[in-house]
C-alpha cells in the first residue's frame, strides 16, 4: 500500500488520467466527421476502443516499467532500504510489496480509464443505436434486418469482451512490471532497467514468431529435447506478449471466450511468481 | 582485548563462552567477524573489518569509534544482516543476525537517513511500525508517544522533505524506537547536526539508557562518546585496537584531580606548599576549569533564546 502511496505522490497518476481523458475525449470530438446517413457509424466504435485500449496498453506498460524500476534503486540510494530490512522484514516480502503497490496503481488507472472508455461508449452506442433504428424504421427494414443491425452496433458497444481486452492489458503490464522487479535487483541504474524492459516487452511480441522460425528451419530437431528445451527458456526470459493481443479481436467486436481470460490469467500469474521468485533469489543474499 | 581474543579461540566455534562466563545473556555478539569487499577483476579483495569481537551486555550503551573507513558502519551492517560476514558471526540476543526474526527486537538508525519525502512525521512512523506488525490503536499510540519524545508532535503532519537534519535523525530515531526495542543501533546519529540538536539527540541516548535499552553507536565524535558510553572499542583499519569500560581507558593512573569552588588565594597556596613539602607527589598545573565550546555555545544561544 505504501509503494502505491508514493507513486501516487509522485503524481503518476493524475498525469495518466489528465492523457486518458484527452484521448478518450478526442475521439469523442472526432465524432461529426465520420457521420453520415449511410455509414452504420459503428467504425466510430471501434476507433474510441482502438484508440482507449492502445492508450490504455501504452499508459500501462510505461508506468508498470518506469516505476518499478524507479522504486527499488531510490530506496538504496535514499538508504531508506537499511531502515526498512533492519526492521524484521523478509526480503521477499519487501519485493512483493513493492511490485504489489506498482501494480495497484496500474490496476487503478487502468479502471478509471476503463470507466471512463466504457461510459463514453455506452453513450455512443445508444446514440448511435437510436439514430441508426430511426433511419431503419424510416426506410422501412424488417425486422429481422433490423435487429441484425441491432446485434452488430451492440457487439461494437462495451461489452464483456472488451473488459477482457482491459484484463489481458493488466496482465501484460503485470508480467513487464515483474520482469522491471527482477532487473532492478541487480541493476544499477534505472535507466538500464527501464532501456531492458522495453526491449523485452517488443521483443516479446515476436518472439513467438522467430522461434516458430527457427524451429521450421531445424528440421530435424524440432521435437526433440533440444528444441523443447530452447522453447521453455526462450519463452521464460522473453514471454509471448503476442498471447495478450486480444486487442483487435475484440475492436473488431469479436467475442473473447471466458476460457481465454482464464488461460491468460493463469499465463499471466505464472509468469508474475515466476520473476518474483527469480528476483528474491537475486535479491536475497544482495548487500547494501 | 588479546586474552579475550585468546579465550575466544579456545572455545569451539559456536559453544556459548559468554554464557558461562555471567548469567545474562548478551544484546550483541560479534565473533572474529571478517568482512572481505570484492573489488575490480583479478584484485586483493578490501578486508574491510578484520576479525572483529564486541560483546555487549544489556542495558550497556557501547561506542564503537574511528576514523572514517575503518569499518564502523560495516561492523553495524553485519549485525544487522544488511552485509554477510566472510567469517565469524553476529548474534543479538542469541539470534543470528543474518535470520529475519534477529530484528524484532532492534532499531536502527543510518547515517544520514533519508525518509520517504511523501510521508509525513506521522506516516513515517506508522509505516515503520506496520513494518514491525503494529497496528491500530497501539499504533497511534505508539507513534504520538514518539513523537512527544523527540520532539516532533508540531510537525507531526508536514512532510519529511521539509524537515531539517536535526528533525530527521530525531524523527530516525523514534522510527527505529516504535517497536520497543531491546537494541537500538545508531550509526553516527549526530552527524551533520547542529550543537543544539546533537545535544537533544545526546540527551535522548540518555533517556534510552536510563530505560534499560542496550545502545550501539559509532561515531568519530569522541566527545560525544565519551559523555554517553559505557563502554569504548577503537576500530583502525578494520581492526579493533582497543576496547573497554570508558574510565578505565581514559583515566590517568598515576594523576589525582582537585577542582575546588570559592577558595582563596591563601588557600590555595597553602595547598601547594602542602604538596611542596611531599616528597613524591609533584604539582603539574593549577588554573581555571575550562568549559567547552559546546557548552558556552548552548548556553549562549539558551540565554539569547530566553529574551526573545
Amino acid at each position: 500500500m505504501h509503494a502505491f502511496t508514493q507513486l501516487v505522490r509522485m503524481k503518476v497518476f493524475y498525469f495518466l488520467a489528465f492523457f486518458a481523458v484527452i484521448l478518450i475525449a478526442s475521439n469523442f470530438f472526432n465524432l461529426p466527421q465520420h457521420q453520415g446517413p449511410e455509414s452504420t457509424g459503428t467504425h466510430v466504435l471501434s476507433s474510441i476502443k482502438s484508440w482507449s485500449l492502445g492508450a490504455m496498453t501504452l499508459f500501462s506498460v510505461v508506468l508498470s516499467i518506469v516505476a518499478t524500476a524507479l522504486l527499488l534503486p531510490k530506496d538504496v540510494e535514499d538508504r531508506t532500504l537499511y531502515t526498512i530490512l533492519a526492521k524484521p522484514v523478509p526480503r521477499l516480502d519487501y519485493l512483493a510489496g513493492k511490485l504489489l503497490g506498482v501494480l495497484l496503481l496500474v490496476f487503478v488507472s487502468l479502471l478509471l480509464m476503463d470507466m471512463l472508455m466504457t461510459g463514453i461508449l455506452y453513450l455512443r452506442t445508444n446514440l448511435l443505436l437510436s439514430q441508426q433504428l430511426g433511419i431503419a424504421a424510416a426506410r422501412g427494414w424488417p425486422a429481422a434486418e433490423t435487429l441484425a443491425l441491432k446485434t452488430e452496433i451492440l457487439a461494437q458497444g462495451p461489452t464483456l469482451s472488451l473488459q477482457g481486452a482491459v484484463f489481458a492489458i493488466f496482465l501484460q503490464a503485470a508480467i513487464i512490471a515483474s520482469i522491471a522487479l527482477l532487473i532492478s535487483t541487480f541493476s544499477s541504474s534505472t535507466l538500464f532497467t527501464t532501456i531492458i524492459c522495453f526491449l523485452i516487452f517488443f521483443c516479446g511480441h515476436f518472439q513467438a514468431d522467430a522461434r516458430a522460425a527457427y524451429l521450421s528451419q531445424e528440421v530435424g530437431m524440432a521435437d526433440g529435447w533440444f528444441s523443447r528445451l530452447v522453447t521453455l527458456l526462450v519463452a521464460l526470459v522473453l514471454p509471448d506478449f503476442q498471447i495478450f493481443n486480444v486487442i483487435d479481436a475484440v475492436i473488431e467486436g469479436q467475442v473473447m471466450p471466458l476460457f481465454i481470460a482464464g488461460k491468460l490469467a493463469l499465463i499471466g500469474l505464472f509468469y508474475v511468481v515466476f520473476y518474483i521468485f527469480a528476483s528474491w533469489v537475486a535479491f536475497a543474499k544482495k548487500e547494501f | 582485548m588479546a586474552g579475550h581474543r585468546k579465550e575466544l579461540q579456545a572455545c569451539p566455534r559456536g559453544g556459548n563462552l559468554f554464557g558461562l562466563m555471567t548469567d545474562r545473556p548478551t544484546a550483541v555478539e560479534i565473533r572474529h567477524l571478517v568482512k572481505d569487499f570484492k573489488t575490480s577483476f583479478k584484485k586483493q579483495p578490501l578486508r574491510a573489518v578484520d576479525d572483529v569481537s564486541i560483546r555487549i551486555m544489556p542495558g550497556e550503551v557501547y561506542g564503537l569509534i574511528g576514523p572514517n573507513g575503518s569499518g564502523k558502519s560495516t561492523t553495524m551492517k553485519a549485525l544487522l544482516g544488511l552485509v554477510a560476514p566472510s567469517s565469524g558471526d553476529c548474534s543479538i540476543f542469541g539470534k543470528d543476525s543474518l535470520k529475519v526474526d534477529s530484528r524484532d527486537e532492534v532499531g536502527f538508525l543510518p547515517e544520514n537517513p533519508y525518509f520517504y519525502k511523501h510521508l509525513s512525521g506521522e506516516e513515517t512512523l506508522k509505516f515503520y511500525g506496520k513494518l514491525c506488525g503494529i497496528k491500530g490503536a497501539k499504533l497511534r499510540d505508539r507513534v504520538k508517544e514518539l513523537l512527544e519524545l523527540v520532539d516532533l508532535t508540531g510537525a507531526s503532519h508536514r512532510r519529511i522533505g521539509g524537515y531539517s537534519k536535526g528533525m530527521l535523525q530525531r524523527i530516525g530515531l523514534a522510527q527505529a524506537l516504535i517497536q520497543e526495542p531491546r537494541l537500538v543501533i545508531l550509526d553516527e546519529p549526530t552527524a551533520g547536526v547542529d550543537p543544539v540538536g546533537s545535544r537533544e539527540i545526546r540527551d535522548l541516548i540518555f533517556k534510552l539508557k536510563e530505560q534499560g535499552i542496550t545502545v550501539f553507536l559509532c561515531s568519530h565524535l569522541l566527545e560525544q562518546v565519551q559523555e554517553v558510553c559505557d563502554t569504548v572499542g577503537i576500530i583502525f583499519r578494520g581492526k579493533m585496537i582497543k576496547e573497554g569500560k570508558l574510565d578505565d581507558l581514559i583515566a590517568i593512573e598515576d594523576q589525582t584531580e582537585l577542582v575546588l569552588k570559592d577558595a582563596s588565594p591563601e588557600l590555595v597556596a597553602e595547598i601547594e606548599e602542602l604538596i611542596a613539602r611531599d616528597g613524591n607527589a609533584e604539582l603539574v598545573r593549577t588554573g581555571r576549569p575550562r568549559t567547552t565550546l559546546e557548552r558556552l555555545f548552548l548556553r549562549e544561544t539558551r540565554k539569547h533564546d530566553s529574551y526573545r
